[in-house]
C-alpha cells in the first residue's frame, strides 16, 4: 500500500493500517520483570530525531522515507516536543475561530454542498506545515525475533509512518495512542523510521480546542515487542452490589500471536496482597471470557478511600511456562442515576471538579510525570474531587493517578468544533461538523471508541464525555449510542444539546451547562427537570476572578439534583519566553508571537498560574469544596 | 525637626504652626504638614521619616480585571478613571479644640505667634470630582496630641453616576516598602471572594503583585483590623540610617474594619501594562485604604457582571474612618 496525500482532505480517512485501539495495560515478559520495574519488551524512541520543516505538502521532501534518502539537509528536533516550540513554526493561540480565519476561505467537505469534497483543502494549501522526522534505531536485545509494534502516544494532527522504505500506516486523532505493526518491515539493525506529520487535516475541524495550536510528536514514542502469546486487550468488569460490600468480578481477555493454547492465570489481590480470587482458564481461542465471580467483603473505591485491588494476568504456554504478565489496578464502585439523582456507591454524587488542560509553561502540552504529580497534589490539598479531561484524552499515566488518588474523571473524547457553529457570540450552525453529515460521523465515533477502548478499565472514570462545544447532530448522537451500547457501568455526558434540544432525549444522561448563572440553574431545577444537573464548566477563573462561588455552592443544599461542577480551569496556558528587553524569562500569551487573529490572554483562566503556583483564589476553592468533601 | 526644642511638647499638646499656606502640627516624634495649596496632608513625618510622596487623594479606580473588561464595566464606569487621576480641591475647614476658626492662611494667620497649642486639631478638605455630573468628597484629619490621626472620609452619593470600582484614599510613599503586616484575612480577598480567608496576623515580605497574566487590580485584603507598612529607606539625602521603620493604619472600632492594598503601583501603572515585565521598576509604595470595594465576579469573563450585592452604587454615600499612627516597630 502507498501513502496518499489526499487522505488529509478526506474526513472518511482517519486511520489506515492503525492497530485497533485496546486497553492501556502494561505487559511484561514475566512477573519478575514487573517486580524489578524493568521491561525488556519496551524500547523508548524518545530523544533526538532528524527533522525537516516544510511550509506545505507541496514543498515537503516527499521521498524522505526512502532508505537511502540523503539526510544532509535535515536538522534536529527533540521528541517529544511541539514543532513550534522547537522554533520551526509560529506559535499561535486562538479560541473558537479556526486558526486559518481571515487567512484562507475553507468549508468542511460536504457540509454546505454534499457534492463538494473540498479536494486539496489541506493537501494543496499554501500554509499547512509538514514535519518530516527520521529516526535510526537498532533493536534492543529483548525485542529481537519478536513481533514489534510502535506506539505513538500523541502526534498532532495527522501522520504518515514508514519503516525501511515501506509504508506502515496513517493516523489522525492527536490525543489518543496510535499503534502500528512493524513486524513485516523491521530488521535487527539499521532501521529507518520515517514519520511525516501534517499540521492540519480534516481533523482540524474536529480539534478546534481553545488552546495554543501546535503540531508534531509531542508525547512518547515506544517500540514494544509482543510475546508469542500477547494480551491485546482486557476488559475488567467490576460490579458492586447495593450493600456496597459484595459484588462480582468478570474479565474479558483478547489474545494475539501463536496458535491459542496454554492457560490464563487470573488473580485478584487486595492491597495487603491477599488473594481474593484466583482463576485458571484454558486458552482455547483468542477470546477468553471469565464469567462473573461473586465476591464478598469488598472494600469500595471512592474519593475518600481510593481502594484498589491488584489484578494480575499470567499467560502460560502449553508447558506451563509464563510468557506474559499483565498487572492492572482496579476498584469497585457503582455510578448510577436513580430517581433523577446521580449516586456513587448509593450516595448522592457531588462534583467538586476542575477542568484540566495538559499544560506547562516550558513544554506546552508536552508534560511529564512531575507536572502530573504536582497537579494531583494541588487537587488533594484543595478538596478537588473531580477532573474533566478537557477537551481530549490525556496521557495514559494521568488516568492511573486519578484511580490511585480518588479523583473522579469525566473522560472526554477528542472533539471540539465550536468554530463551525459558534460565530460572533451566537449559534450559527450552517456548516457545523460533525453535525448530521455521514462523511464526518465515522471519525467522531472512532474518537469515542478509542477513548473507550483505551481507558475502559479505569475505576476513576464515572463519565464518558462526547467532547466539547460541537453543537448536536446525528454524529454526536452516534457517539452517545456507542457508549450506551457498550458500557452500562458509566454515565455519558455532553453539554451541546443545550443548543439543539432536538437531541436531548438521545444525548447525555445529565443536563450539563456551562457558565449558567445561578438563577438559570434554579429555573431548570424548578421546572420539572428531566435529568440531574451539572456544570461542565463554571467559575471562569480568568485573571482576578472566582468571585461569587457561594451562589453556586448554596444550590447544593437547596437542590439535590444540582450535583456540582467543574471550575474553568486548572492552569493558565502561557509560555515562558526570554524577554527581548530584560533577558529575563517571562510569561507570554496569544498575540505575543505576531500570531493573528488571536484571543490574547483568554487562555489564562487557571486556578494555578502557568508556573503551577496557586492563584490567590485557591483558598476560596478549598473552602467551598471543603464544605462538601 | 531637630531644631525644635523637645521641652515644647512636655505639656502633651500639639504645637501649631500657622503658615501662610501650610499648617504644621508638631509633637514628640511626629510632625505633620497640611497644605491648602496641595489640598491635604503634604507631609507625615514620624521619628524623622517622611511617609508621603504626594498629598493623599481619593481613590476611584482600580486597574480593570479581566471580568471587568469582559462585562463592559470600564465602558460604563470609565469616567471614574479620569476622576481618580484628576480631582479639584475646593477648600478646607479647620477646628482647634472643637471650635472652628477662620481658615488660617495669609493674611489671616498674621495674628498668631508660633506658640499656639491645642489638644486636638481637625482639618477637613473638600474635593470635587471631574465626573459628569460632579460629586463631592470630604477628607477630614483629626490630629490628637499624641500624634494619632483619625481620618474620616465621606463620599457624597449621586445617583446620576455610574457604579464605582472602588472608593478610598490612596497614599503614595516615597520609597518601596520592605514588607507589611496586617491582621485580617489570609491571602488576596474581595467582597465576593473572602469565605476562604482565614483570620490571623500575616507578614508579607516585599510588595508582591499577584502575577495575573495581564496586570490588573490585585492584592486587596478585606476585613482588616490593622496594617503596618515597613520601610528602611527614605529620599532624604542626609538620612543614612537604614533601620526599619513603620506606619500603622488601624480600624477605629470593632466591626469597622477596612480593606486595603499595598503594592508598588498605581492603578494606571497596572492598567498600562499588558505583561508584568512592562511594569516600571518598583520604587514606591502605594497604599490604598478602602471604604468600598467592588467584587471580582466569576460567572464568566465575557459578559456576566459581578453579583448585585458586590457592586458599588455611586448614588449612595460612603462613610468610613481609620486611624494613622506609628507602628510598634518604632518603639
Amino acid at each position: 500500500m502507498k501513502a496518499d496525500i489526499t487522505w488529509l482532505d478526506q474526513p472518511e480517512v482517519f486511520r489506515v493500517n492503525q492497530l485497533p485501539a485496546h486497553s492501556d495495560h502494561e505487559f511484561y515478559s514475566g512477573r519478575e520483570e514487573f517486580l524489578h520495574g524493568k521491561n525488556s519488551l519496551a524500547q523508548p524512541l524518545d530523544g533526538e530525531w532528524r527533522f525537516c520543516y516544510s511550509v506545505n505538502a507541496t514543498e515537503r521532501p516527499a521521498n524522505f522515507f526512502e532508505e537511502d534518502y540523503p539526510e544532509e539537509g535535515f536538522g534536529y528536533i527533540k521528541v517529544p516536543c511541539h514543532i513550534e516550540l522547537a522554533g520551526y513554526d509560529k506559535i499561535h493561540y486562538i479560541n473558537t475561530m479556526y486558526p486559518w480565519e481571515g487567512h484562507m476561505f475553507r468549508r468542511p467537505a460536504h457540509a454546505l454542498n454534499k457534492a463538494d469534497g473540498a479536494e486539496g483543502s489541506f493537501s494543496r494549501a499554501d500554509y499547512n506545515p509538514v514535519g518530516s522526522y527520521i529516526k535510526h534505531f537498532d533493536l534492543e536485545e529483548g525485542l529481537k525475533g519478536k513481533r514489534v509494534v510502535i506506539l505513538f502516544e500523541g502526534v498532532e494532527q495527522a501522520m504518515y509512518v514508514w519503516l525501511n522504505g515501506s509504508f506502515v500506516g496513517y493516523a489522525e486523532d492527536s490525543f489518543t495512542p496510535s499503534e502500528f505493526d512493524l513486524t513485516p518491515f523491521i530488521k535487527e539493525k539499521d532501521n529507518v523510521l520515517a514519520v511525516e506529520v501534517h499540521k492540519r487535516s480534516t481533523a482540524a475541524y474536529l480539534e478546534d480546542q481553545d488552546f495554543f495550536r501546535f503540531f508534531g510528536i509531542y508525547r512518547d514514542v515506544t517500540l514494544y515487542a509482543l510475546p508469542k502469546l500477547h494480551v491485546e486487550d482486557i476488559w475488567v468488569k467490576t460490579a458492586l452490589k447495593e450493600d456496597n460490600v459484595s459484588g462480582t468480578f468478570a474479565l474479558d481477555v483478547k489474545l494475539s500471536g501463536d496458535k491459542p493454547a496454554g492457560t490464563v492465570v487470573i488473580r485478584l489481590a487486595d492491597s495487603e496482597n491477599k488473594i481474593c480470587l484466583e482463576k485458571k482458564l484454558p486458552i482455547i481461542n483468542s477470546n477468553i471470557r471469565m464469567d462473573p465471580e461473586e465476591l464478598k467483603g469488598i472494600t469500595l473505591w471512592s474519593h475518600k478511600n481510593p481502594y484498589l485491588y491488584e489484578l494480575t494476568i499470567s499467560i502460560e504456554d502449553e508447558n506451563g511456562k509464563e510468557v506474559e504478565f499483565v498487572p492492572y489496578k482496579v476498584g469497585f464502585r457503582r455510578i448510577e442515576i436513580r430517581n433523577k439523582l446521580m449516586l456513587l456507591n448509593g450516595s448522592r454524587l457531588i462534583i467538586n471538579g476542575v477542568n484540566r488542560h495538559e499544560w506547562s509553561a516550558e513544554g506546552g502540552r508536552c508534560i511529564g510525570r512531575r507536572e502530573m504529580e504536582w497537579d494531583i497534589q494541588v487537587m488533594k490539598n484543595n478538596n478537588i474531587n473531580a477532573v474533566r479531561t478537557c477537551h481530549y484524552p490525556n496521557q495514559l499515566s494521568w488516568y492511573n493517578m486519578c484511580d490511585e488518588n480518588g479523583i473522579y474523571m469525566m473522560a472526554e473524547a477528542n472533539l471540539e468544533s465550536h468554530g463551525s457553529w459558534q460565530k460572533l457570540g451566537t449559534a450559527e450552525p450552517s456548516w457545523n461538523v460533525p453535525g448530521s453529515l455521514p462523511a464526518w460521523e465515522p471519525a467522531v465515533v472512532d474518537r469515542a471508541k478509542t477513548n473507550f477502548e483505551v481507558f475502559k478499565n479505569h475505576t476513576s472514570i464515572l463519565f464518558w464525555s462526547l467532547g466539547n462545544e460541537s453543537y448536536a447532530g446525528d454524529g454526536i448522537e452516534s457517539m452517545n449510542r456507542f457508549y450506551k451500547e457498550i458500557d452500562d457501568s458509566r454515565l455519558v455526558h455532553y453539554e451541546g444539546v443545550v443548543h439543539n434540544r432536538a437531541y436531548e432525549e438521545t444525548v447525555s444522561d445529565v443536563e450539563s451547562r456551562m457558565y449558567a448563572p445561578p438563577a438559570q440553574i434554579k429555573e431548570y431545577l424548578e421546572n420539572d427537570p428531566k435529568k440531574p444537573f451539572i456544570l461542565c464548566e463554571y467559575m471562569h477563573d480568568m485573571g482576578n476572578s472566582l468571585g461569587g462561588m457561594k451562589s453556586y455552592i448554596d444550590l447544593l443544599e437547596e437542590y439535590p439534583m444540582y450535583q456540582g461542577g467543574f471550575i474553568w480551569d486548572y492552569i493558565d496556558q502561557a509560555l515562558f519566553v526570554r524577554d527581548e528587553v530584560s533577558g529575563e524569562m517571562v510569561l507570554r500569551y496569544g498575540g505575543d508571537f505576531d500570531d493573528r487573529p488571536s484571543d490574547y490572554e483568554f487562555s489564562g483562566n487557571g486556578i494555578v498560574f502557568a508556573d503551577r503556583t496557586e492563584k490567590p483564589a485557591m483558598q476560596e476553592v478549598k473552602y467551598y469544596y471543603g464544605l462538601y468533601e | 525637626m531637630d531644631y525644635m526644642n523637645k521641652e515644647k511638647y512636655m505639656d502633651e499638646t500639639l504645637l501649631i504652626v500657622y503658615g501662610d499656606s501650610v499648617l504644621g502640627l508638631h509633637g514628640e516624634g511626629f510632625s505633620y504638614l497640611f497644605s491648602y495649596v496641595k489640598g491635604g496632608l503634604e507631609s507625615l513625618v514620624i521619628d524623622g521619616k517622611e511617609w508621603l510622596y504626594r498629598t493623599p487623594k481619593p481613590a476611584f479606580w482600580r486597574a480593570v480585571t479581566d471580568n471587568d473588561r469582559g462585562n463592559g464595566f470600564p465602558l460604563r464606569s470609565g469616567m471614574w478613571m479620569g476622576a481618580d487621576s484628576f480631582i479639584s480641591y475646593i477648600g478646607g475647614e479647620v477646628m482647634v479644640d472643637g471650635s472652628e476658626i477662620p481658615l488660617p492662611i495669609a493674611p489671616e494667620n498674621n495674628k498668631y505667634t508660633g506658640n499656639e497649642r491645642a489638644k486636638k486639631v481637625y482639618l477637613k478638605f473638600f474635593y470635587e470630582t471631574i465626573t459628569v455630573p460632579s460629586t463631592k468628597v470630604e477628607v477630614a484629619y483629626e490630629v490628637c496630641a499624641d500624634g494619632k490621626i483619625n481620618v474620616h472620609v465621606r463620599y457624597h452619593g449621586n445617583d446620576k453616576l455610574p457604579e464605582l470600582p472602588v472608593f478610598g484614599i490612596r497614599f503614595v510613599m516615597p520609597t518601596k516598602a520592605v514588607g507589611y503586616r496586617y491582621e485580617g484575612l489570609s491571602g488576596e480577598t474581595y467582597p465576593d471572594r473572602m469565605a476562604g480567608g482565614i483570620s490571623g496576623i500575616y507578614d508579607i515580605d516585599g510588595l508582591p503583585v499577584t502575577k495575573y497574566l495581564v496586570p490588573q487590580d490585585c492584592n486587596v485584603h478585606m476585613k482588616t483590623k490593622w496594617l503596618e507598612v515597613y520601610r528602611d529607606t527614605t529620599l532624604n539625602n542626609a538620612d543614612q540610617n537604614n533601620k526599619t521603620f513603620g506606619l500603622k493604619f488601624s480600624a477605629m472600632e470593632e466591626g469597622k474594619e477596612f480593606a486595603f492594598s499595598c503594592i508598588p503601583y498605581t492603578p494606571l501603572e497596572l492598567e498600562n501594562a499588558s505583561h508584568h515585565e512592562e511594569l516600571p521598576p518598583a520604587r514606591r509604595t502605594v497604599v490604598s485604604i478602602l471604604g468600598a470595594v467592588r467584587g471580582v465576579g466569576g460567572i464568566d469573563s465575557w459578559g456576566a457582571d459581578v453579583e448585585p450585592d458586590y457592586r458599588i452604587n455611586a448614588g449612595k454615600d460612603i462613610n468610613y474612618s481609620f486611624r494613622i499612627s506609628k507602628a510598634s516597630i518604632n518603639n
